[in-house]
């Protein structure tokens, strides 16, 4: 549970490399609207996540889905991101399964696997 | 004016990673009441899905800026203009209100006073003390 209301932050700098990531080379962006951004992230995360739960709980689940998250997303009109992210759960599948096979051939050398695994990844396609 | 060059938001190469910290999108996801066990997927997919929404939104806004003023600044009221028009940001509007300054709000307060019904006054208790906060 949430102990200090801070908790709910996302944190700034992160939040602030991603905008500028989004913005031409050049933008800039002031404090007060970076703040309301972290925040509309943080309202965004929580309301997904309710009508994720909403929709999965129609269908007799007790946990979402990636199908959950994605019909929500669909459903709140956000369906733009719906592409990408089907993307990156793809490579993030593939990461995750890589991971599993070398950790069950090779016990003592995970550390490698994981590196060589999220590396490749980004590149392959998953399945 | 210079038309802004908006960087596409589909050229981004699909990743495993993630920018944002996935034990904080945890804890924002279970302080939604019901929220029940969490995969590591679902986690790793709500992330993605945050960083895509801080992305969109500043892209947003800032195009909209862009085509109004010529600074290149991205301003809160960049901000709530954009989540004033946009039907799927409705969720925001009490999160990211529009500003209003303390004397037009009084003049408002003063033309709804001198001539309306008294089901006026509940709404203008409520904004007041919004905008008292706000300045």
């Amino acid at each position: 549970m949430v102990e200090r209301i801070e908790d709910l932050n996302l944190p700034n700098a992160v939040i602030a490399r991603l905008i500028k990531e989004a913005l031409p080379d050049g933008a800039n962006v002031s404090k007060e609207a970076r703040a309301a951004i972290a925040r509309a992230a943080s309202v965004f995360a929580i309301f997904v996540t309710s009508s994720s739960t909403a929709l999965a709980h129609k269908q007799n689940h007790k946990t979402i889905t990636a199908k959950d998250i994605m019909q929500t997303l669909t459903e709140l009109d956000f369906e733009s991101f719906v592409p990408s992210l089907s993307q990156d759960l793809e490579v993030y599948r593939k990461v995750v399964k890589d991971k599993k096979d070398s950790k069950a051939s090779k016990k003592d050398a995970s550390g490698a696997a994981d590196a060589t695994a999220s590396g490749s990844g980004a590149t392959e396609e998953a399945n | 004016m210079v038309e802004p060059k908006i960087k596409a938001p589909h050229l981004r190469a699909p990743t495993a990673e993630t920018v944002l910290p996935l034990s904080r999108v945890r804890t924002i996801m279970k302080s939604s009441m019901d929220t029940g066990l969490i995969t590591n997927e679902v986690l790793f997919l709500m992330t993605k899905c945050s960083e895509l929404f801080v992305q969109h939104l500043a892209r947003e806004a800032y195009a909209a800026s862009c085509s109004k003023e010529t600074s290149d600044t991205l301003k809160y009221e960049h901000l709530s203009q954009l989540v004033n028009k946009s039907s799927n940001l409705e969720f925001l509007l009490q999160i990211v209100p529009e500003k209003i300054r303390v004397h037009t709000f009084q003049e408002m307060l003063r033309l709804n006073r001198s001539g309306t019904t008294s089901d006026d006054d509940d709404d203008d208790s409520e904004s007041e003390s919004e905008s008292e906060s706000d300045e």
